[in-house]
Order: structure tokens, then sequence, then C-alpha cells
């Protein structure tokens, strides 16, 4: 710099000499002291003024490096509105003396400026993108915490067959724990052919769309658990589909149908076992029937019994008929039901003529054992009498010939009791419990006797929904059951 | 000599009504109220042709077919079943499995019991007894 300003020194210490030249021509030697004087304060002014402006640029020099270099502290230490805005040094602002030093000053400013800018950008887009995750994030946890409460397993894939989600439920259900396991292929976790070619079919498929199937998983008592798996294709927020129109993967909900199916099957064998009944006690009329149009009876006798038999099968059918006829008005409520005070025990004598044949077939011993005591309910005659005729002829189809059938009466805390006690074949705990179920049969029972599964059914309504009593089965397999009924009572007499 | 008919069901009635039809169509009856007491039956004599109901308690008609088809003696008896089972039988996969001349559906006619029998005897040698 001081090289710069060396020839401006030396120009005015010439013109200062030069000046004192020509002032000793013109006015001579008398004023040879001012003239010395006046050169000698212009050769001060020539080499101070410099030397001053030298002192004065090196300073601003000074402090717009020192300027800078607080930029880039402001800059280190991320204060970016401020480089952006340029508050760091208000000096900073200032023009240099040099015109090439503060353009690249003013350059360098600019740069810092556009760099704060940028970065100030930049730290709005990461609050932005910082508060949007946060939103996502609870959005997502929200949402993994309804699908963690959903009772219904929950399972998706991405578009290459690996698991993205799957709830506690499916986890439950196809015993498998997603968080402890590397492998995300569901073929890996899920064993369950059916689900994995569903999610894998809905996702390949070019037109968005629902499809379901039904899938049965053992449980591990040896039943089945039906579930309708009804699965969507799932595509990414703003993104396009994939090239060739598949979906990102596919999500599949499974709902438990076991109930449906059950009722579906209890419905089919409903309808078997009512078809069943009907036909045995058909094709009695219609064998018989034909007999008698052949002429295959012999003498008048024959044609009399064959008119019997057809009647009585007849009979049976009938009784069929209103069996599931009473229970169906029972259930809807639209029975008329005329109760009065009655004797139990003339009820129960009723019952055990109408089941007396029955029992004589099959060698069944049915044993009286009615109290002494008149038990008067208020009951109504045809529809208790039909519950009476119920547990008596189940007692009588399940208790093998030679057996016992023993009718019991009892006052039993102020209420009416009687009992039903078979020397038969008894029931399992679980067939216990279920026994009174609407077309439940026991299962290795079901060839010994043909039935409809309504027997039992109907006389629970009757004992409780209609008369308010109560009814409950003990038993033993092997041994045989006692049906007991509670009934409230109307009036006592000794 | 008349062809012997062992007639299983039990079913009191139809079997009574199928006895009459048959015995007067000039066969030979033997009955049964069981699968296991047609299965004694027939260890005493082997009959010409069986008729046998489906669901019976004890030992029931597909069980008596089984014992029959695994008896190298008698394994190729004649047998037409009554049922009183519908769709849900698997009607032709029992008759091709277990060679069962016909599955009747109850109410059934005793005429054509009686008919499908003698058809059946007639295409059938009788058995030495």
């Amino acid at each position: 710099m001081i090289g710069f300003h060396l020839p401006l020194v030396l120009s005015c210490v010439a013109l200062a000499a030069s000046l004192a030249l020509a002032a000793d021509r013109i006015v001579g030697p008398s004023i040879h002291l001012g003239s010395a004087l006046v050169c000698w304060g212009l050769l001060a002014v020539g080499a101070g003024l410099p030397v001053a402006m030298m002192g004065w640029f090196v300073r601003r020099a000074r402090a717009a490096h020192e300027a800078a270099l607080r930029g880039l502290d402001v800059l280190a230490q991320g204060d970016v509105r401020s480089l952006a805005d340029g508050k760091y040094d208000a000096t900073f602002s200032a023009p240099p003396m040099d015109v090439h030093s503060a353009d690249r000053l003013n350059h360098l400013r600019q740069r810092l400026a556009d760099i704060g800018q940028r970065l100030q950008d930049l730290e709005q887009q990461r609050a932005a993108s910082e508060s949007r995750l946060r939103r996502l994030t609870a959005k997502a946890e929200r949402t993994e915490s309804v699908l963690r409460g959903f009772s219904d397993p929950v399972v998706a894939i991405d578009k290459f067959g690996e698991l993205i989600l799957a709830n506690q439920s499916a986890e439950e259900l196809f015993e498998f724990d997603a968080a402890s396991t590397e492998d995300r292929v569901l073929a890996n976790l899920v064993h369950c052919e059916k689900l994995v070619e569903l999610l894998s079919d809905t996702r390949k498929r070019k037109v968005p769309s629902q499809r379901s199937c039904d899938i049965a998983i053992a449980t591990d008592d040896g039943s089945e658990h039906w579930y309708r798996a009804t699965a969507r294709g799932i595509t990414a927020d703003g993104e396009a589909a994939e090239a060739d129109g598949s979906s990102e993967g596919a999500v599949a909900v499974l709902h438990d149908i076991s109930s449906q199916k059950a009722l579906q099957k209890r419905n089919a064998e409903f309808v078997s076992s009512v078809s069943h009944e009907m036909k045995t006690p058909l094709a009695g009329i219609k064998a018989y029937v034909e007999l008698l149009v052949d002429g295959d009876a012999e003498d008048v006798a024959t044609q009399e019994q064959f008119y019997e038999i057809i009647n009585a099968q007849a009979d049976r059918l009938q009784r069929l008929v209103d069996n599931m006829l009473n229970l169906a008005r029972i259930e809807a409520g639209v029975v008329e039901v005329r109760k009065e005070s009655r004797s139990l025990n003339e009820l129960l004598e009723e019952a055990l003529t109408v089941v007396g044949p029955a029992a004589e077939a099959k060698s069944i011993t049915l044993k009286r054992d009615l109290s002494p005591l008149y038990l008067g309910v208020y009951a109504d005659h045809d529809m208790a009498l039909q519950a009476v005729i119920n547990l008596l002829s189940n007692a009588i189809k399940y208790t093998p010939g030679e057996g016992r059938v023993t009718l019991r009466s009892r006052l039993e805390d102020n209420m009416a009791r009687f009992d039903v006690e078979d020397t038969g074949v008894g029931l399992a705990e679980e067939d216990r419990l279920r026994v009174f179920d609407k077309f439940y049969r026991v299962h290795k029972d079901k060839d010994m006797a043909a039935g409809t599964g309504l027997g039992l059914p109907l006389v629970k309504h009757i004992v409780e929904d209609v008369h308010g009593g109560r009814i409950d089965v003990q038993s033993t397999p092997g041994e045989g059951s006692i049906f007991t009924v509670l009934l409230p009572v109307a009036a006592t007499l000794t | 000599m008349p062809r012997n008919v062992l007639l299983c069901d039990d079913e009191i009635h139809i079997l009574r009504a199928a006895e009459i039809k048959i015995r007067r169509s000039g066969y030979e009856v033997r009955i049964a109220h069981d699968g296991q007491e047609a299965w004694e039956l027939i260890q005493q004599e082997c009959p010409d042709i069986l008729v046998t109901d489906l669901q019976m308690a004890r030992c029931d008609g597909l069980e008596l077919t089984a014992r029959i088809r695994g008896d190298e003696a008698i394994k190729d008896l004649p047998i037409v079943m009554l049922t009183a089972k519908g769709f849900e039988l698997p009607r032709q996969e029992l008759i091709e499995k277990w060679n069962i001349v016909d599955i009747l559906a109850k109410p059934f006619s005793p005429r054509e019991l009686v008919s499908l029998i003698t058809k059946t005897l007639e295409a059938a040698p009788a058995v030495a007894r």
C-alpha cells in the first residue's frame, strides 16, 4: 500500500520544490524565507496526507476484514437472520475507499447475505418439516393405537410382499411376533396360504378393488375358527401407481364369522334333521298305503292293522310339526297361554300314559315316585304336558333297552319340583352345558335316536319363559341323567 | 329254491312293510333291527342280497357295508341301501366307493324295492349255501 502511494508523495515533494524556485525568481530573495515556508508546508501536506489516508484505509480494511470474520462467526453460530439482514456490523455497509476492494467486499457481503437467506429458508423448512413430522408421528401413533385396539386382525404388506403392519390380534391369531424377527416376508410369518394369496393377488390387481374370502383357522382345541378376510390395495399418498398398475401394497382385515358359520351349520343340520324326522313316518305311510293298494293285506284284520300303522305314523308327523310350530310361536311370543291352577301330579301321570308304549317297545321300566302332596301349579295344560312328554321321551330315547326311567315329584322350598331320571348314556360336561341350545344334538348320540334338536329347547322355553320356573340337568356319562324342573307353587293341599 | 333277502332297519314299521312285500314276491326274508344283528345273521348264512337302512344306532349301514366288503368270503354281496337323508348325502360317491347297487330315498315304494331286488338277483349268480 505504501508503494502504491509513493509516486504521489514524490510528486507532491517535486511540486513544492518547483513552487519555491519559481517564487525566488519572481519576487526575489526578499521573499525567499516565505517561499521556503510555503514549500515546506506543501511538502508536509504532500507527505502527511497520503500517510493519513493510508492509515484510515488500513483501519477500514481491517474493520471490513473483521466484519467479514464476524459475519462468518455469526454464520458459524447459526444466527442466519442477522446474517441475512447484514446486522452483524453496521460499519460493514460503508463503502471502502478502494473501488476494487469495495466490489469484492460487497460481493462477499452479498454472498454471505444469500447464504444467510438460504440458511434462513432452510431453517424455516426444517421447522415446518419438524412440525409436520410431529403431526404425522402423532397421527401414526393414534392410528397404530386404534389398530392395536382393533379386535379384528389386520395385516398389511408392501409391494414386495413383506409385512408392513400387523396388529396385536393378527399376531395372536397367527402366532408370530413381528418385533422379534428380522424376517418380513409375510408367507414366512403367517402360515395361512389363503390369506397370503389374497393379499398378494389384491396387490397385483390393476383396478383398485375389494376382495374377500372365508378362511378357516384351526385352534388349539381342534375346533375351527372362521374369518372373512377382506383385502384392499393401498397406494402411497400423492404417488403415482406402479408402472404396471399394481398397488403399493395391500391390507386385509379379518372378521370373525365363526358364529355365522356355526348358525349356518346348525341350520343345515336342523333342515337335515327335520327332513329325516319327517321322511321316516312318511315312508311308513307310503309303504302301507301301497301294500293296501296292491292287495298285500291278506285279510281284513291285516288291513285294519295297516290302517292303524298309517294313522300312528301320521300322528308322529303331526307331533313333529307341532313341536316346530310351538317353539317358533313361543320364541316369537305369539302363543296364547291359558294358565290355570292344576295338579302337577295329574300332568305327570298323563305324560306317563303318553310315553308308556315307547318305553315298552324298548323294554324300559317307567317308575313313578310321585309326591303324596297335592302340588298345585299355575300352568297351561297343553304346554306343561308337552314339556313333561318331551323330557320323558328324551330319557327313553337315550336309555338303552332294559333300562329305567324314573319320574319323581316333590315339594321343595315352596316350589313344586319334578325330576326325570334315566339310566341312559349320560352327557359329557360340554354337551350338558349346551343341551338346551336350539338345534344342538350330542354328536356321539346322533345315531342313537332321531331328533330335531328342538325338544329340550322347547321344554326350557315352556318351563322358564312361560311358567317362570327353572330347569337344570345333572349327568354322568355312561350312567345317566337327571333333568330337574322347579315350578312356582299355586297351592298345596295335604 | 327261493333267493334269500336280508332286510335291516331300526324302524319296525318300515321293516315290516318291506318284509311283507318282498316275501309276497316269492323271496325268503330274514330281518335284522340294526347293523350288528345283520352282521351276525350274515355270519350264520350269507343272503343273496342285503337291503339295509343307512342310519342305525348299533352299526350303521355304511359300517355294515365296510365289514362285508372287507370280508373275502362275502365281499361281492349285492347291497341296496335305504335312507331318509337327502341332499347332504354324497349318494353317487358312496355307490361307487362301496359298490352299492342303489341308494333308495325314503319314503320309498316297496314295489320299486322288489323290482330292484329282482333285477339285481337275475344278474347275480345264486350264492352257494
